[in-house]
């Protein structure tokens, strides 16, 4: 016997991350034994108090410990400043969403059966649906924290499949207008499966080049390892290949539209804020900490792509005229505002403020996400969710608390003065500038005026415009929907008025930078 | 020296196989060429100082994924070739083009890559004591997270097939019992008859019918017809009364 | 005292292997090919032989001493037959798919070590064509291409009975694997070596165990230690060879010949069957290796100092093969074969379940004899895994109980308004007022008197 030395593992460390899986495979074993009366009502708490605890746990440590020094789980995770952010970030959206999914009849209530089959109405008639989202929910939400807060290329590899597949599965599981639902499902399905096919090959690259998949370990090996750029430059296209596509970078956005409008609204809601959020944490993990030697040569391609998205994400919204959709590309322009943070590198300051930037847009832009899908889920009629603008049409008259809100969160999105958007775009953009990245901030200034164009046209729309004599009711929103949009807003107020001491959480998180 | 014969031998098998694979028209054979390339890996791999990994390759993917494939693609029978409609106009030229210029793009580039010289397995197996000790030593210490997080990523496989696929059973299965009861209920008999006869009763003293309905005289039980002779008595129905009288006629003779 | 009393000589481990020359790697191969031709043969008379006395007639006696040579002569008519190739099948594939079930059979016996150290014209080898560190997942990874024989045949017959054959025997086949290879962990965690060579060796002695002044010796085979591992293994070895009661593929009532329906007796059936019998063998020769000592001899010939060293241990290696293989003969003779759905259910629901918590077991039980484990950690996990075991068994118990006592009132409550009114719930009851013409009052007919 030749002796392992077992592994040690730093439990009080990854407590949050591990207290959201074992949360997620109690749940599993609900499904199984609980009978299915009940399921709901163990599920529901269950999964509130595991996102709460786990909230708790990562306050707990950051006031206990500090921020940590040194990645643990054998060098696999990095719990550091920037991960406890992005984990506190992640917790708090997905507690909203959360709320949403619980909210009331978004989920088929069989999935197996055909849509439109007599098997199918007679699930609907026996009522209930599917509670395994919840447990899948969980392992989703467990899959982000470990994307954002991964130290080596494969533990980020399982990350993301660990975050992508219940996404996929649940994005098929809308309760009505099931076709699109499982449409967008397989589309992102496949679609993801080939970028993430594009990320592994891309490690194999970069591992071939640098004999290790450790995120420092590539960094030291940019400046050891000599004459086999080919196979980095490689490695990092196709790897960054994979990181776009999961953040909706163009050219890889064309799967967002599709896939938002179909799946089940809490989910996309969960996808466009918790997503997104975690993607970015991945993608500043490897481009700044293992790659961050290699700027000169990535950046110019970052410009470039920071500018498409933008244009791309802007100049398509205006042509939408679904809602979910609208929102989808506005999430794509979104994404191409925070690569110009993630472009603005320089001096350990410099890289300190981009970061606190970013970490303060993404809470903002997170938190509006959700209310804004929130609202869309209220607004209904006899299929659904009203999906189509026009539907919208006059809602400001039958409606004007609510078309309010949702105004007042387009406005956020827009980027106007008083909301959380503004200074959460005015962060970054200022980063930007600093790191020398002009013409590229006025590339977004130039787009969130475009972008600005098609929120106010929603609001005219549904201020300045008569109502549809059939037009959607509002239904009167649950405990939990109306909380969710109620915190929503507040935090958008909130961050748009005083932002000081959420701007200070960020730039204590980023102080530190990425442990390597 | 055998490693190069072997690497020249299976590049020619499994490029052509994957060739196949792509261009092949039925879903089988595409099924068992993806198995060939898998089988080739596995060889290189074992060429490779890797056996754990080559046996590992078929065992899972051979052995049970393409098996997998190949099974839905037999019982389900997708020999159907696709709707070649584009619903994009010129997607499909684009798409070649891009693909194309992918494929050489990196191609190219993996082929002007410098590599360093291989540093192979053999060093990093010595020293754990053998090829099986030192992939545990890796997966149970330095990526033993990524090792148990991939659990996650079983279960929720697991559990997306089911839900994608398992019909929960809304009603109660019938039972045999409750089967023969809906049958009786709706005005089932008990057994039915042999095929071939028109039956009933199956009682002795009545006789059996013919198919048009006439009572079979070879059927009419003779005792009791010459009772009902001498008694004068018979049955309502003339034609089984006709047939009584007759059969005593008969007997009589 | 010693009970023991030969020492145990050292068998071959993986560095002896990969020295050999050319030529004796040629000659080692060469005999096994050679080796499993003639034991298809007898194998084939000797199946027949015994079942044919198990059921009281006297099975082939006619061609040679005992019929011993039935085989030969089947051999030579398969040879000599036409080959005939239905019109509508998949040429290619229908001729290819035999060759690839006969293939894996054979590769799989080369890691098959029938001795220790001999010498060999002149040099020191094993007897044994190779070792791997992975050799007993490369028995598994040749049982699972051999299924695609199996799968191909069934499919390119283009019959519905070879397509259905050949389905259910891969599932069959799949599903046995899994539980197959969950039995080897039990022998893996206990001889810390995937080498079948090394197996062999770890089973040599079982140690001593040291009680009021005896030593008395532990038994050294896994089949003893492991008889769980051992059990679910002999099961899945029928289900893994589609051997009774297991054959469903070839179930003749409903499938005809299975998968074999289009292969008339060419020398493509004549591969078919001995790619069967070479698994059987191989599965057999795999259970003595991990489970019966491999070629090391039982305990009262290994008394004897030569038992265990040069050719004498392939004699025992022949032997517990045979015997072995008649236990194949002997389940065939006394069981029927089991419905397709019970097979399925029984692989999934019973044999991979309890496997499972049998490694878990096992796997604890090392735990503890690890030295510097934490006992009270492994204490308390156990802990939890029973009580949450006991746990998921009683709510699932009360439940079915109450389903049991729900059940039983109903029926109870029915046969009492059946009581009551016979017509209720539609069941037929004799009808009292049949259309009889004749009334009560007739006469008395003797018998006889027509």
């Amino acid at each position: 016997m030749n002796g392992i030395q077992p592994p040690t593992i730093e439990y009080g460390q990854l407590m949050p991350l591990l207290l959201v899986f074992g949360a997620a495979i109690v749940g599993v074993l609900i499904e199984a034994f609980a009978p299915r009366y009940l399921r709901k009502a163990i599920h529901v708490p269950l999964t509130m108090l595991t996102l709460l605890g786990a909230f708790g746990l990562v306050i707990v440590q950051v006031l206990r410990d500090g921020v940590p020094t040194a990645a643990v789980a054998m060098g696999a995770i990095a719990v550091d400043g920037p991960s406890l952010f992005i984990w506190g970030v992640i917790l708090v959206l997905s507690v909203v969403s959360v709320l949403l999914i619980n909210d009331d009849d978004n989920f088929v209530a069989s999935a197996a059966a055909v849509p439109g089959s007599p098997d199918e109405e007679e699930a609907i008639a026996r009522g209930g649906a599917h509670t395994e989202v919840y447990p899948l929910a969980l392992f989703a939400i467990g899959g982000m924290m470990l994307f954002a807060a991964s130290n080596d290329l494969l533990i980020m590899f399982v990350g993301l499949e660990v975050m992508s597949l219940p996404l996929y599965l649940l994005c098929g599981l809308a309760r009505r207008r099931r076709l699109l639902s499982q449409e967008s499902s397989v589309k992102y399905f496949l679609l993801g499966a080939f970028s993430s096919a594009f990320f592994l090959y891309g490690m194999a690259m970069i591992y071939g080049y640098a004999g290790t998949v450790d995120l420092g370990g590539i960094n030291d090996a940019l400046g050891r390892v000599g004459g086999q750029d080919t196979l980095l430059y490689l490695g990092t296209a196709l790897l960054g290949v994979g990181l776009f596509f999961k953040i909706g970078a163009a050219p890889f956005q064309a799967w967002k539209p599709d896939v938002y409008q179909g799946a089940p609204t809490p989910i996309t809601a969960l996808m466009a804020s918790g997503t997104l959020v975690a993607a970015f944490g991945a993608v500043l993990r490897v481009f700044w900490v293992a790659l961050g030697n290699l700027d000169w040569d990535w950046r110019p391609v970052m410009w470039g792509i920071a500018i498409l998205t933008m244009i791309v994400g802007a100049i398509l919204a205006i042509t939408q005229t679904d809602i979910k959709r609208m929102l989808a590309y506005s999430s794509i322009a979104h994404a191409g505002f925070l690569l110009t943070g993630v472009i603005a590198t320089g001096e350990a300051t410099q890289n300190a403020n981009s970061l606190s930037a970013l970490l303060f847009y993404l809470l903002a832009y997170g938190i509006t996400t959700v209310g804004a899908f929130a609202v869309v889920t209220m607004v209904r009629d006899a299929g659904g969710e009203a999906g189509h603008l026009s539907r919208w049409a006059g809602l400001g008259k039958r409606s004007p608390a609510l078309a309010g809100i949702f105004a007042f969160f387009l406005l956020a999105f827009a980027g106007i003065p008083l909301t959380s958007g503004f200074f959460g775009k005015y962060a970054v953009f200022a980063a930007a500038v600093a790191g020398g990245a002009l013409p590229l901030v006025v590339v977004g200034v130039v787009s969130s005026a475009i972008a600005a164009f098609f929120y106010v046209r929603v609001i005219v729309l549904m201020f300045f415009s008569e109502p549809a004599a059939d037009g959607p009711t509002i239904a009167v929103p649950s405990a939990g929907t109306a909380a969710v949009v109620a915190l929503a807003a507040a935090a958008t107020v909130v961050l748009g008025v005083y932002p000081q001491p959420v701007f200070d959480l960020a730039d204590a998180a980023a102080s530190s930078l990425f442990v390597r | 020296m055998g490693e190069t014969i072997t690497f020249w031998v299976l590049a020619v098998v499994s490029v052509s196989a994957a060739l196949g694979l792509v261009l092949s028209r039925r879903a089988v054979y595409c099924a068992l060429m993806l198995g060939v390339v898998m089988l080739s890996l596995a060889v290189l791999y074992a060429v490779q100082d890797a056996p754990f990994l080559a046996a590992v390759q078929i065992v899972v993917y051979t052995g049970a994924v393409m098996m997998l494939f190949l099974f839905v693609l037999m019982l389900v029978g997708v020999d159907s070739s696709d709707s070649l409609v584009e619903t994009i106009k010129g997607q499909r030229f684009w798409a070649i083009v891009a693909g194309a210029g992918f494929a050489v793009l990196l191609g190219l580039a993996v082929g002007n890559a410098v590599l360093s010289p291989p540093a192979g397995l053999l060093g990093a197996t010595q020293t754990a004591g053998g090829n099986v000790p030192a992939l545990a030593q890796l997966i149970f210490t330095r990526h033993v997270f990524a090792f148990e997080v991939a659990s996650a990523l079983l279960i929720t496989a697991a559990l997306a097939a089911m839900v994608l696929t398992h019909r929960e059973r809304l009603t109660e299965k019938p039972t045999q019992r409750a089967l023969a009861r809906a049958r009786f209920l709706t005005g089932g008999s008990v057994v039915l008859p042999g095929p071939g006869v028109y039956a009933r009763h199956n009682a002795n003293d009545m006789p059996a019918l013919l198919p048009d309905g006439s009572v079979s005289e070879l059927s009419v039980n003779r005792v009791i017809a010459r009772h009902d002779v001498e008694d004068e008595r018979f049955p309502d129905d003339p034609k089984l009364a006709e047939a009584i009288k007759q059969a005593v006629e008969e007997e009589s003779k | 005292m010693n009970l023991m009393l030969a020492p145990v000589p050292a068998g071959p481990s993986l560095a002896d292997f990969g020295k050999d020359p050319l030529w004796i790697s040629i000659i080692k191969a060469v005999f096994i090919f050679v080796f499993l031709l003639l034991s298809v043969m007898f194998g084939v008379w000797m199946e027949r032989k015994l079942i044919s006395r198990m059921q009281n007639r006297y099975g082939p006696n006619r061609a040679g001493k005992f019929g011993l040579l039935q085989s030969v002569a089947d051999a030579v008519k398969m040879g000599l037959k036409e080959d005939l190739l239905p019109r509508t099948v998949d040429k290619v594939l229908y001729t290819v798919a035999p060759i690839i079930l006969v293939v894996p059979a054979f590769m799989a016996f080369s890691i098959i070590p029938f001795g220790p150290m001999v010498s060999m014209f002149g040099v020191e080898t094993p007897l044994q064509l190779t070792d791997l560190p992975v050799a007993v997942l490369f028995v598994l990874a040749m049982a699972s291409i051999g299924v695609y024989g199996i799968v191909l045949m069934g499919w390119s017959s283009r019959s519905p009975y070879a397509v259905l054959g050949g389905l259910r025997s891969s599932a069959q086949v799949v599903s046995y694997e899994i539980a197959m290879g969950l039995s080897f962990v039990g022998v893996f965690l206990f001889a810390g070596t995937l080498s079948t060579s090394e197996i062999v060796a770890a089973q040599a002695d079982g140690g001593t165990w040291e009680i009021a002044g005896l030593s008395i010796p532990l038994p050294s085979w896994y089949v003893v230690l492991l008889i769980p591992s051992f059990l679910i293994y002999a099961i899945t070895m029928l289900g893994e060879t589609n051997r009774v009661p297991f054959d469903l593929p070839e179930g003749e009532g409903e499938l005809v010949g299975g998968y074999q329906t289009e292969y008339s007796s060419s020398l493509k059936f004549a591969l078919i069957q001995m790619g069967e019998y070479v698994n059987v063998f191989t599965v057999s020769a795999v259970s003595i290796t991990l489970f019966f000592g491999g070629w090391r001899a039982p305990w009262p010939i290994s008394m004897w100092d030569g038992a265990n060293v040069g050719w004498w241990p392939m004699l025992w290696f022949f032997i517990k093969l045979v015997l072995v293989f008649s236990c194949f003969i002997w389940v065939r003779a006394s069981l029927p074969r089991i419905r397709y759905d019970q097979l399925m259910a029984f692989g999934w629901k019973v044999l991979i379940p309890l496997n499972l918590a049998w490694i878990m077991l096992v796997a604890t039980v090392r735990a503890f004899r690890v030295e510097d484990a934490n006992r009270g950690v492994i204490f308390t996990l156990a802990a939890i895994v029973l009580i949450g075991c006991f746990g998921i068994w009683f709510r699932f118990d009360t439940v079915l109980q109450r389903r049991r006592e729900n059940r039983a009132a109903e029926v109870e409550a029915e046969f009492e308004q059946l009581r009551d009114e016979p017509e209720a719930g539609g069941f037929p009851v004799p009808p009292l007022d049949l259309p009889h013409y004749h009334g009560a009052d007739r006469k008395e007919v003797p018998s006889g008197s027509n």
